[in-house]
C-alpha cells in the first residue's frame, strides 16, 4: 500500500512541476519583457502562494471535482511563485554591461535572452524550480483531502485509525522525497552556478 | 448561484464568525510565541555558530514533516485539546523567523559591530542598536512567511476537530456543499492576504528607506 | 566613411548633442574626448545606434544608417567597451566567434577565425580557445573583447573608454597593441577616452567636445600646437608647446630665495653668514628693502683697511634685470659677462630673485620634461 501512494505522490509532484515550469519560465520572462504586465504578474503569482494551500485546493475542487488533477492544478498554482519570481530575478539581474555588448553587436532581442540572458539566469531559475519542488511534495501531503492520494493518505489514515507504523512510514517517505529531491537539486544547483556564472 | 451564497451566509453566520475567530486566534498566539522563541533562539545561534550549522539543516529537515502529522502524534499524546493545536502550530511558526532572523543577524557585516564597539556601545546596546536593526528586513520576511504558513497549517489541524476555517472547509468537502467548501476557504484566503499586506505596510513603516526594496 | 549632419540629441532639458557635424574618414584613429558630460559617449553611441539621435543624419559610406535595420547595422560594427562584458557563460572562441555566428557563418570558417584573432594577439589556441572569462586576467579579457569586435572583419569599431577599467601598466601596452593591430588592419577606429595621454598617443584625429559641440578636431600635433581653447590647455597640461616660449621673463627662471644682509651689518657678521650658507657674495638691501648692492668675500679680502661694517664694500657692478624681461636675454647677459648672477628687481626696486646659469637650466628643464617635483633653491 505504501508503494502506490509513493509513487502517486511522487507522479503528482513530478507533473505539477513539469507543468509549472513550462508556465512558470515564460510568465516570469513576460515579466521582465513587459513593464505593463510586471506587476499584475508579479502579484498574482504572490496571492496564489498566499492563499492557504488547503482553502485554495478547497476552491478549486468545486470547479474541477475531486481527484489528482485537483491536486496537481493546485500544485501548479503553488509553484508558480518561486519559479516566475526566480525567472524574473534572474534574468533582471544579469550583468548591464553584458546585455548592452549583446546588443551592440547586433543581437536581436530574442536571441539576446536565448543565448544570453536565459543561460545566465539558469542557475537562479533553477533555485527556483528547486524550492518549488520541495515544497509541492510537502503540499500534495494535503491532496488527501480533495482525494487525490500519495502519501497524505497514507498518514491521515494512519492517524484516523490511530496506527503509528503508518503515520510513521509515510512521514518517513515524505521527508525521505524532500530530502532526496533538496539534496540532488542542490547539487545540480551548485554545478550549474560554476558553469554558467561569472565568477 | 447567488441564492445559494445568500443562504449560507444567512445560515452560517454565526458559525463563520466563531470560525474565522478562531483560526485568527490560532495563528494570533502561535506566530506570536514563535516570534519571540525564534528570535531569542536566532540570536543565541549567532553566538554559536557551529551549533547553527548543525541544528539549521536539522531543522530545515523536520519541517517538512507536514504539519499534519506532528498534530497527529500530539493528539496521540496531549489529547484532542486547543492547546495541542497551539503547540504544533507555535513549533511550526518557529523555523521560518528562525532561518531568516539567523541569516539576517548574520549577514551584518562585521565593519558595522566594530564600528558600534568604537563608539562604545555594551553588547547589549550593539545588538539591539545594530545586528537587529540590520537583521530587520529579514526578520520581518520570516515573520511574514511564517504567518501566511501558520493561516495554512492552521487550517489542517482544526480540521481534526478543534475548530476555525478548516472545519467549514472540510465540512463542506465531506458532505460535497460547494458553497460551504467555499465558504470556509475564501474567509482563510482573505484571511491570509489580508494579514500578510498589514505586514507589508507596517515594513514600510518601520524600515527606514534606505533597507527597503523593491521584491522581498 | 562616417559622416555626421546636424545630429541633435536632448534629454529632457539638456542638449547632449548640440547640431553635431563631422567627418571620419576611412582607416583613420579617431578619438572622442572631454570633460564629463560633453557628449563623447553618446555620440559613439549614436554610431551603432544604441542611442537615436531627436534629429539630424548620419552616413556610413554614403548610408543613411538611420533608414537601416539596427540589428543589420550593429553586426557590421565592432563595439568594445569599458568593463569588457565577455559573455561568462561562453569560451574565449565562442565568445569570439558571436558575430560571425550571427551571420551565420559556417563552423569550420568560425574556428579559422578564432585561430586567426587569437595570434594577432599573441595568445595560442591551444591554450587559450577553450578557456572561461573567469579565468583570465583583466588585460587578457579586453584583448578577447577587441578580437570578439575585430572577428567579422567590420570596417568599423567603436571602442568606449576600454582600457578605463585596466591597471595603468596594462593600459599602455594594450594601447600600443591596439594601435598596431589597428594600422596593420586598416580599420576606422572611434575611440571614446578622458585620458589626454592616452588621446594624444593613439589618434590619427582628436575631436575635443564640451557640452554637446565640438571644439576642436584636429590631429594630436596641432592640437599640441595651437590648443583651441583654454579648457583644451588645460586638458593638455605641461605638455603644451606653446610658441610663446620666447615670453619666458627673468621670474620664471629666477631664483626667489636668496641670501641677504642690511647695508649696516658688519662685516664678520656678513662673512659669518657667508659662511653658514656656503656662498661667496650675499645681496645688499636698504633699509626700506630696496636693492643697495652686493658684497662679496673677495672685495673684503682685497680691501685691506679695517671696517666695521660692510657699507663702503657694497658694489654696484653686478647687473640687474627687472622681473619682466626676457629670460632669453638674461640667459645672454649671463653668458656673455663674467657674473656669476644676475640681480632681479621689482618695479619698485626692491630684490625679487637672482638668475644663475643653473637656475635657468632648471627651469628648462622643467619645461621639456614636466613637473617632477623640482624644487628651485
Amino acid at each position: 500500500m505504501t508503494q502506490s501512494q509513493f509513487f502517486t505522490h511522487l507522479y503528482i509532484v513530478g507533473v505539477a512541476v513539469v507543468f509549472s515550469i513550462v508556465s512558470g519560465v515564460p510568465l516570469g520572462v513576460c515579466a521582465y519583457f513587459f513593464k505593463p504586465v510586471r506587476r499584475v504578474i508579479l502579484t498574482v503569482v504572490e496571492v496564489l502562494q498566499t492563499i492557504p494551500a488547503m482553502a485554495l485546493l478547497g476552491i478549486i475542487m468545486v470547479f474541477l471535482g475531486a481527484g489528482k488533477t485537483t491536486v496537481i492544478a493546485g500544485l501548479l498554482f503553488y509553484s508558480l511563485l518561486p519559479i516566475v519570481q526566480n525567472t524574473y530575478v534572474g534574468l533582471s539581474e544579469v550583468d548591464v554591461s553584458v546585455k548592452e555588448v549583446a546588443t551592440g553587436m547586433g543581437m536581436s532581442r530574442l536571441y539576446r535572452l536565448i543565448v544570453v540572458e536565459m543561460p545566465l539566469a539558469f542557475p537562479f531559475i533553477f533555485t527556483g524550480i528547486r524550492i518549488a519542488t520541495v515544497t509541492a511534495v510537502g503540499v500534495a501531503v494535503f491532496g488527501t483531502f480533495v482525494g487525490g492520494g500519495g502519501l497524505g493518505s497514507l498518514i491521515y489514515q494512519g492517524i484516523r485509525v490511530q496506527n503509528m507504523r503508518m503515520i510513521l512510514s509515510g512521514t518517513f517517505a515524505l521527508m525521505g522525497m524532500a530530502v532526496v529531491f533538496d539534496f540532488v537539486m542542490t547539487l545540480v544547483e551548485k554545478r550549474l552556478h560554476r558553469r554558467f556564472s561569472s565568477r | 448561484m447567488t441564492d445559494a451564497i445568500v443562504r449560507f451566509l444567512q445560515l452560517y453566520q454565526q458559525r463563520l464568525i466563531v470560525a474565522f475567530a478562531t483560526h485568527f486566534l490560532y495563528v494570533l498566539i502561535s506566530v506570536s510565541i514563535a516570534f519571540v522563541v525564534a528570535v531569542l533562539l536566532a540570536i543565541l545561534l549567532s553566538r554559536i555558530r557551529g551549533l547553527a550549522s548543525v541544528l539549521i539543516p536539522l531543522l530545515s529537515v523536520f519541517q517538512t514533516i507536514p504539519g499534519i502529522v506532528f498534530v497527529g502524534i500530539l493528539f496521540l499524546y496531549n489529547g484532542m485539546t486547543a492547546s495541542t493545536v497551539v503547540i504544533a502550530l507555535t513549533i511550526y511558526a518557529v523555523f521560518p523567523i528562525l532561518k531568516n532572523s539567523y541569516v539576517g543577524i548574520i549577514k551584518v557585516d562585521d565593519q558595522y559591530k566594530e564600528a558600534a564597539r568604537g563608539c562604545g556601545m555594551s553588547p547589549m546596546q550593539i545588538l539591539w542598536k545594530v545586528e537587529l536593526a540590520l537583521a530587520l528586513p529579514s526578520i520581518i520576511s520570516g515573520f511574514r512567511i511564517s504567518v501566511v504558513y501558520t493561516v495554512s497549517w492552521a487550517v489542517i489541524a482544526a480540521m481534526i476537530g478543534m475548530g476555525g476555517l478548516g472545519e467549514i472547509i472540510y465540512s463542506g468537502i465531506m458532505s460535497n456543499n460547494n458553497v460551504m467548501i467555499l465558504g470556509g476557504a475564501i474567509p482563510a484566503a482573505i484571511m491570509a492576504i489580508l494579514l500578510s499586506r498589514l505586514i507589508d505596510v507596517a515594513r514600510s513603516r518601520l524600515l527606514p528607506r534606505s533597507m527597503r526594496r523593491g521584491i522581498t | 566613411m562616417i559622416t555626421f549632419e546636424n545630429v541633435v540629441k536632448t534629454y529632457g532639458d539638456t542638449r547632449v548633442l548640440n547640431n553635431l557635424s563631422f567627418e571620419i574618414a576611412a582607416g583613420e584613429f579617431t578619438v572622442l574626448i572631454g570633460p564629463s558630460g560633453c557628449g563623447k559617449t553618446t555620440t559613439l553611441r549614436t554610431v551603432n545606434r544604441l542611442i537615436e539621435p531627436d534629429s539630424g543624419r548620419i552616413f556610413i559610406n554614403g548610408q543613411d544608417i538611420l533608414q537601416m535595420d539596427k540589428v543589420a547595422l550593429r553586426r557590421s560594427i565592432g563595439y568594445v567597451i569599458q568593463q569588457i562584458g565577455l559573455f561568462p557563460h561562453m569560451t574565449v572562441q565562442q565568445n569570439i566567434c558571436v558575430v560571425p555566428k550571427l551571420l551565420r557563418y559556417d563552423k569550420s570558417r568560425c574556428d579559422e577565425i578564432a585561430h586567426e584573432m587569437l595570434s594577432l594577439v599573441n595568445m595560442p589556441y591551444e591554450k587559450y580557445a577553450h578557456k572561461y572569462p573567469y579565468e583570465l586576467s583583466g588585460g587578457q579579457q579586453q584583448r578577447i573583447g577587441v578580437l570578439r569586435a575585430l572577428a567579422a572583419s567590420p570596417p568599423i569599431v567603436l571602442m568606449d573608454e576600454p582600457f578605463g577599467a585596466l591597471d595603468p601598466i596594462t593600459r599602455s601596452i594594450l594601447q600600443e597593441e591596439i594601435k598596431k593591430l589597428q594600422r596593420k588592419l586598416n580599420k576606422t577606429i572611434v575611440f571614446v577616452t578622458h585620458d589626454m595621454d592616452e588621446a594624444l598617443f593613439m589618434a590619427d584625429k582628436i575631436i575635443f567636445m564640451e557640452k554637446g559641440n565640438i571644439v576642436q578636431m584636429a590631429s594630436p600635433e596641432e592640437m599640441l600646437e595651437n590648443p583651441a581653447s583654454e579648457l583644451i590647455s588645460s586638458f593638455m597640461g605641461k605638455r603644451v608647446r606653446g610658441s610663446d616660449q620666447s615670453q619666458k621673463t627673468a621670474a620664471d627662471v629666477m631664483i626667489p630665495n636668496v641670501y641677504t644682509c642690511y647695508r649696516d651689518y658688519g662685516v664678520r657678521e656678513s662673512i659669518e653668514i657667508m659662511a653658514r650658507r656656503s656662498v661667496d657674495s650675499l645681496v645688499v638691501l636698504n633699509p626700506d628693502q630696496t636693492y643697495a648692492g652686493t658684497v662679496s668675500v673677495r672685495t673684503i679680502r682685497d680691501d685691506a683697511k679695517q671696517h666695521k661694517t660692510i657699507e663702503t664694500l657694497i658694489r654696484q657692478d653686478n647687473p640687474t634685470v627687472f622681473t619682466d624681461e626676457d629670460a632669453q636675454e638674461c640667459f645672454q647677459k649671463l653668458l656673455d659677462g663674467s657674473y656669476g648672477y644676475l640681480v632681479v628687481l621689482r618695479s619698485d626696486r626692491t630684490l625679487a630673485g637672482i638668475v644663475t646659469k643653473t637656475s635657468v637650466a632648471r627651469a628648462l628643464a622643467d619645461l621639456v620634461w614636466g613637473d617632477n617635483g623640482s624644487d628651485v633653491i
